[in-house]
């Protein structure tokens, strides 16, 4: 389609002039030439240029120009010049385009890409023109696509200047997937360093500091091909040399001098940042694999320059890759190689960390430098709160040897904060696997286990010869993991073959297939550092066997024998899917016969045995009725009740229980997708009252197209029954729910008559009654009770962590003495707390019932969290710490009051207000008396301490064994 | 193909060429149509060779006039056959649904030879525009060689993303010379979902009223097919929001379609009939806005929305959900109009409520738009057109 033929005529100046530099590499060369003449671009002309081949590459650049007179020429340097640097400056002389690209003879270029890269270029008048570079492993089966820091090409824009996106200056340095004004290089006169290995980060800082004008665009434009088994490698994949951490420093202390020259010092900073991020970790993750006279090398180059860099660079890398920087500069080997197999590792707990003052740090040295003090603060990390079994810890093999077919090893594993007590009663053992599909393992006992302090170290003595007995061709690599056992709780490692040299031999092994193929044990080291043990053979003859081998796999049987067990897997997979267990839900199950007196209860979505479900079903209990009773659980059945049926959330059992179930019990929802059967009455208790906007009232459920609305309103329409606590449920949630009026239940929430007793106990009583659960959270008598319980935050990073608004240990310092403060964040997020508020403030997040905290707290503070209009039962102190109530309130979906002016107790903004309302807490409790009274009038009028009971005695007391 | 490339360089060199349109219907109800037309018109002016080509009839005709100075052809008698998704081995059974994907894929065949005939009489440097990813379907089964192939998706990418074209344009108009999308940040997101063709070109303004509103009349103006679309229920729930704070302005909603009894029933149900005027559909739109003080916009999907920009032309300020890239491309948020985020019927409720409490704000977003919206006069987009066919010559 369009294709309007060449029509660049040899006197008239093309558009673009792409110079394609090639070496030894003769074979790919015409494929990256084929991509610049299929480009959509017509006006383009290559110039080749061979950096003096000892294969036939000048010899096939010379006839591409020869097929190609209009378009193409060939030159070639008279002596090879080592890098990429000097056949683009003489390739940048030959060009006569207005414009110039640079290609390897490797990559490709995309066939659009001169057309993006040149529109750009005239419309914005841009000095350079930068698209998107995708990186392409071309041994890969689907040849993985990686893209090139993508966040800058997110959407076209211009830079009138480098600094205003300092993330292009230091990440982006490819010189190739960019177009330059031809003249804007010859007025520079910008050329690459001759000789030097990454000639393109020179070139480009170069090029950009001078561009007056740079232009991003999303478009895709090169193509790199990324080869890692080739056995030349390129100089990226040989960073092991120092020669080549030696030319990347140069190269970075030039830069660095431009920067200085210019007087732009925030670019340095950011420039600082990547080289710890980036530069620095590329070369760390070598130094396990590396001899002492290396590291030593290493560390005396990189301290050097370590100790120009901008020190407030390391407040703005992960904190691993800080602590690895500063060991190094300070040359604190025995601390460095556990972190940098944490920097390797990331979940890795590499080091025995060390409290001091409340805080945890990475090591017990260098804490009395202040900065180092800073740097080496791992409290934010959480490792502290981490349970043993979730510890992935570091296991150091420090002996290997072998005789006569057995491997006797040792070795050292991490103890953090000595989580491992002297007393601990420890076993071990050690399991080998299949690396590719783990069709056995074997296990072998560890003889020694013992506490050592900052470590337990064991001892092993593994019969590999007799004992493990590999297949043989298709499990050729064994994975090694000791199991560590401390007072009955597990935990997995792995074996850290750090010393060059350590893991030497060869065992005879006997395969199950055939012997063939292989016939010895190698102990090797992955990339992760971690021991293995590859099968091999000594015999040349089963070496050719191998390739053979090796053809079959990779050859048209082994592609069909893959693809046949893809499709095995597959098919299993869709077998199990939602589809196809909806279809038995369907057709099946439903068409059994409804079971009478089958309860199916459901709380937050099978996350937690609590709320009203829980309570209903304890009233049930308690009266002793007769019924099926079936719980549904997400994740562990762990905390659900003994005395019911147990049935994960979406297995075959749980959607046969509903397909059959008489009723449901849920506070959420069921699965959208399982229709209910009009013989089964749904009762739904809901799980608070609405502050928020809900359902459709909420923008997002209001601008689905009709169709999705129809459908959202047959789930809805499930319900036979919606429990209500007040007249403003009604009004909010019962409307925006679009539930019919015969479907409300004007009773008040089941999980809120404890507390409806509870008070009606004190008011009686005048005691207080803390219940058993201050006792095993160790709370002190004397001391009163905050709980604090914001609600669900998307935004304050990965994996869900709830940066605390407030300073944790300040409150702590200041309040310890008179509170305890309990943490509940919702259960999608979670806190980390450091040691020093131990005792003072605990996180109770992952207790599955908040009303006995409820019941325990004398005080709580909370936002916009429904768990205000619960709490307002107790008639005890509240406060609304808001500190984001315009972007919360306004920015988002909006709130059918006003907190402000409702809020029965102060509403704060800050920290300060925060501790001031708290020391005038007892105040708080008479002046806002009536003000929580209203409140539970207006929220709770229904909730009068015996909604189980009439739930359970409208639905179920007909079930009475009398 | 005689031209040289010092001509192509220089941006005001202008010469006459084939133009063909090819749309789902030559005179389908809605937009594109419109769209094509006027389009058509300023190419035919210039001195361009222009054929509107339409696939199928319309379900829904508009009425395009007699005397077009251009030709226009439809393709089938009747509609192509409608066949459904054959998947798995079931679709691969059924044998009176591969019956019918056969016919349906012979009668394309021939169909695409008419568009090939057609094609072939076409002078030097001439251009399809494909103004929608179906009629797509027949153009690349026919012979294109030699012609610049333009395809476009006249809606925003977010929503075309909810319905099947998504997936359709990123097929269809993958190896063609330029895919137009209305705004950068739409061809942005095309780009980055792997359409690297992927440009942009906005629409031209449909009309430049000689009279504009004078914004006297207490009325609150809204424009648009009584359809999911454009969102008429979320602009009742706005509405109702609005009118008890200003009891004596009226909200004037013309046009038809098959949602009207089921919001006319919603009117009712928030209380609103006596607020709320029903206008129908109308053929006198300058007359409508100029009747207005205040434009709205509460579609839940749009393009590069023409109602926008007639408001606009007629010094009518806009309050609008910013639903698509179009709509804060045409409305300066805060300068000529006033935007409230997609859904949100509180914030669109106070923006009409800032626009309804300030004559002042009134006028001076009002006259503002008008001057401001002539950067879409039909001679800038034509000229950007003409650029573009010469640019992708080169």
């Amino acid at each position: 389609m369009g294709a309007i033929g060449e029509r660049v005529t040899p006197q008239a100046r093309p558009d673009v002039s792409v110079v394609v530099i090639v070496y030894n590499d003769a074979e790919r060369l015409p494929t990256a030439v084929q991509s610049v003449l299929d480009q959509t671009l017509h006006g383009v002309e290559i110039v080749i240029v061979d950096d003096c081949s000892t294969d036939d590459s000048y010899a096939t650049a010379q006839r591409l120009a020869a097929e190609h007179p209009e378009r193409v020429r060939a030159y070639q340097l008279p002596e090879n010049s080592g890098a990429g640097g000097e056949p683009r400056n003489v390739g940048i002389g030959y060009t006569v385009g207005r414009h110039v690209m640079f290609l390897d003879s490797d990559d490709v270029l995309e066939r659009n890409a001169c057309r993006n890269l040149l529109e750009a270029a005239e419309r914005d008048g841009s000095d350079i023109v930068s698209g998107l570079c995708v990186r392409l492993s071309m041994d890969t089966r689907n040849k993985k696509r990686d893209q090139w820091y993508p966040w800058l090409y997110a959407t076209t824009r211009t830079l009138e200047s480098v600094t205003e996106l300092p993330d292009l200056f230091v990440w982006d340095t490819l010189s190739t997937n960019k177009l330059y004004r031809r003249d804007f290089l010859v007025e520079n006169s910008l050329r690459f360093p001759k000789g030097m290995f990454y000639e393109d980060l020179m070139f480009i800082a170069e090029a950009y500091l001078a561009a007056e004008r740079i232009t991003l665009i999303p478009n895709q434009v090169y193509f790199w091909h990324v080869h890692e088994r080739a056995a030349a490698k390129s100089v990226t994949n040989r960073r092991h040399e120092m020669t080549n951490f030696r030319h990347r420093l140069e190269i970075h202390r030039r830069i660095d001098a431009l920067l200085a020259e210019r007087g732009l010092d925030e670019l340095r900073l950011f420039k600082d940042i990547k080289f710890l991020k980036h530069d620095l970790v590329l070369h760390l993750r070598d130094l396990p694999f590396r001899d002492d006279s290396y590291r030593q090398e290493f560390a005396g180059l990189a301290r050097d320059y370590l100790a120009g860099l901008d020190r407030a660079a390391y407040d703005e890398v992960q904190p691993i890759q800080a602590i690895c920087a500063y060991l190094l500069e300070r040359g604190d080997w025995a601390n460095l190689l556990p972190a940098v197999d944490t920097l390797t590792n990331r979940d890795k707990i590499s080091s025995p960390l060390a409290e001091r003052d409340g805080r945890v740090y990475w090591c017990a040295e260098h804490l009395d430098d202040p900065f180092g003090r800073r740097v080496l603060d791992v409290t934010e990390l959480g490792y502290h709160g981490k349970r043993f079994d979730q510890m992935f810890l570091r296991n150091v093999l420090t002996r290997y040897e072998e005789s006569a077919g057995t491997v006797r090893m040792a070795g050292r594993i991490a103890n953090p904060l000595g989580i491992v007590g002297p007393d601990a009663a420890l076993t071990a053992e050690l399991e080998f696997t299949a690396r590719r599909r783990s069709l056995q393992s074997f296990r072998f006992p560890v003889s020694v286990v013992r506490y050592e302090g900052e470590a337990v170290t064991w001892e092993a003595s593994v019969d590999l010869a007799r004992r493990l007995r590999p297949l043989g061709v298709v499990d050729a690599v064994w994975d090694v993991r000791l199991h560590l056992t401390a007072d009955g709780v597990r935990t997995r490692t792995r074996l850290t073959a750090c010393d060059p040299g350590l893991a030497q031999g060869r065992l005879p092994v006997r395969p199950r297939l055939t012997r063939l193929v292989a016939d010895h044990m190698e102990p090797e080291v992955s990339q992760r550092g971690h021991l293995a043990f590859r099968l091999v053979t000594r015999d040349a003859a089963s070496g050719r066997i191998q390739d053979l081998v090796a053809r079959g796999t990779r050859g048209v049987p082994g592609r069909l024998a893959k693809s046949g067990f893809r499709r095995a897997k597959k098919l299993r997979k869709d077998l199990t899917s939602g589809r196809n267990k909806l279809r038995v839900y369907d057709e099946v199950f439903s068409r059994l016969p409804v079971r009478k007196g089958t309860v199916v209860f459901e709380s937050h979505l099978g996350k937690q045995y609590s709320d009203s479900p829980r309570a209903i079903y304890e009233e049930m209990r308690r009266q002793g009725l007769e019924f099926d009773a079936v719980w549904s659980y997400a994740g562990s059945p762990e905390g659900f009740p003994g005395d019911a049926t147990l049935v994960r959330r979406w297995s075959l059992p749980y959607l046969r229980a509903l397909a059959q179930a008489e009723f449901w019990v849920d506070n959420q929802s069921y699965p959208l997708k399982l229709t209910k059967r009009p013989e089964t009455t749904y009762i739904q208790t809901w799980h608070g009252s609405a502050l928020k906007r809900m359902g459709f009232d909420e923008p997002a459920w209001k601008l689905r197209g009709k169709a999705r609305q129809d459908e959202q309103e047959r789930v809805l329409g499930r319900f036979d029954r919606f429990l209500i606590r007040s007249e403003h449920d009604v009004r909010t949630l019962a409307k925006a729910l679009r539930l019919k009026e015969k479907v409300l239940l004007r009773v008040g929430y089941p999980r809120n008559d404890a507390l409806v007793r509870a008070k009606r106990l004190e008011d009686a009583s005048g005691v207080r009654e803390r219940g058993p659960l201050a006792a095993e959270l160790g709370i002190p008598e004397d001391k009163q009770v905050l709980l604090y319980a914001p609600t669900f935050r998307r935004h304050g990073g990965r994996h869900g962590r709830f940066a605390l608004p407030f300073d944790v240990e300040r409150f702590a310092e200041e309040f310890g003495d008179r509170y305890v403060l309990l943490v509940r964040s919702h259960y999608l997020n979670h806190v980390v707390l450091p040691p020093s508020v131990r005792g003072r403030v605990i996180d109770v997040s992952a207790h599955h019932d908040v009303t006995p905290l409820y019941r325990l707290a004398d005080a709580m503070i909370t936002d916009y969290s429904s768990v205000m209009f619960d709490y307002a039962l107790l008639d005890r102190p509240m406060l609304f710490f808001v500190y984001d109530y315009e972007e919360y309130v306004h920015e988002g979906r909006g709130t059918y009051f006003d907190l402000r002016e409702r809020a029965p107790g102060p509403v704060v903004d800050t920290e300060d207000e925060l501790f001031a309302a708290l020391k005038a807490l007892d105040e708080q409790v008479l002046e806002y008396g009536p003000a929580r009274a209203r409140f539970v009038a207006e929220f709770g009028e229904y909730d009068r301490g015996d909604a189980a009971r009439s739930v359970v005695d409208q639905f179920f007391s007909h079930w009475s064994a009398k | 193909m005689s031209q040289t490339v010092s001509e192509a360089a220089s941006p005001t060199a202008q010469r006459t060429r084939d133009i063909f349109f090819v749309s789902n219907s030559v005179n389908e109800l809605g937009g594109i149509t419109s769209w094509s037309h006027q389009m058509a018109g300023l190419f035919a002016g210039r001195g361009h060779r222009v054929h509107v080509i339409g696939i199928t009839e319309p379900g829904e005709p508009q009425d395009i006039g007699t005397d077009l100075p251009y030709p226009t052809t439809t393709l089938y008698d009747e509609h192509p056959p409608r066949v459904g998704p054959a998947r798995g081995i079931k679709g691969r059974l059924n044998v009176a649904e591969r019956r019918l994907r056969a016919r349906r894929e012979r009668g394309m065949h021939e169909q695409a030879a008419k568009l090939t005939a057609l094609f072939a009489q076409a002078g030097p440097g001439a251009v399809v525009i494909v103004t929608q990813v179906w009629a797509m379907e027949w153009v690349e089964l026919a012979d294109t060689s030699g012609l610049l192939v333009i395809g476009m998706s006249h809606e925003s990418f977010g929503y075309s993303q909810a319905s099947s074209r998504g997936a359709r344009v990123r097929k269809h108009y993958k190896d063609i010379d330029r895919m137009l999308a209305l705004t950068r940040e739409d061809a942005d997101l095309w780009i980055r979902r792997g359409l690297n063709n992927a440009s942009f070109m906005p629409n031209p303004l449909p009309f430049m009223p000689e009279v504009p509103s004078r914004r006297t009349e207490k009325i609150v103006t809204s424009i648009g097919r009584l359809h999911d679309q454009k969102g008429i229920d979320m602009l009742l729930d706005t509405w109702a929001e609005v009118a008890p704070l200003h009891p004596d302005w009226k909200l004037r909603i013309y046009g038809s379609g098959e949602d009207e009894e089921q919001l006319k029933k919603q009117c009712t149900a928030l209380g609103l009939d006596g607020s709320v005027e029903w206008m129908g559909r109308t053929s006198d739109v300058p007359g409508a806005l100029r009747g207005g003080s205040v434009f709205v916009q509460s579609s839940r999907g749009e393009g590069f929305p023409l109602a926008l920009m007639e408001a606009m032309a007629t010094a009518v300020p806009c309050a609008a959900f910013d639903c698509a890239p179009g709509v804060h491309e045409i409305v300066r948020d805060g300068e000529d109009g006033l935007l409230a985020r997609l859904g949100n019927t509180g914030e669109l409720a106070r923006r009409l409520d800032t626009l309804m409490s300030d004559k002042e704000l009134r006028d001076r977003m009002g006259e503002l738009a008008r001057v401001n919206i002539q950067r879409y006069t039909t001679e800038a987009v034509v000229r950007r057109w003409e650029e573009l066919f010469l640019f992708l010559e080169r």
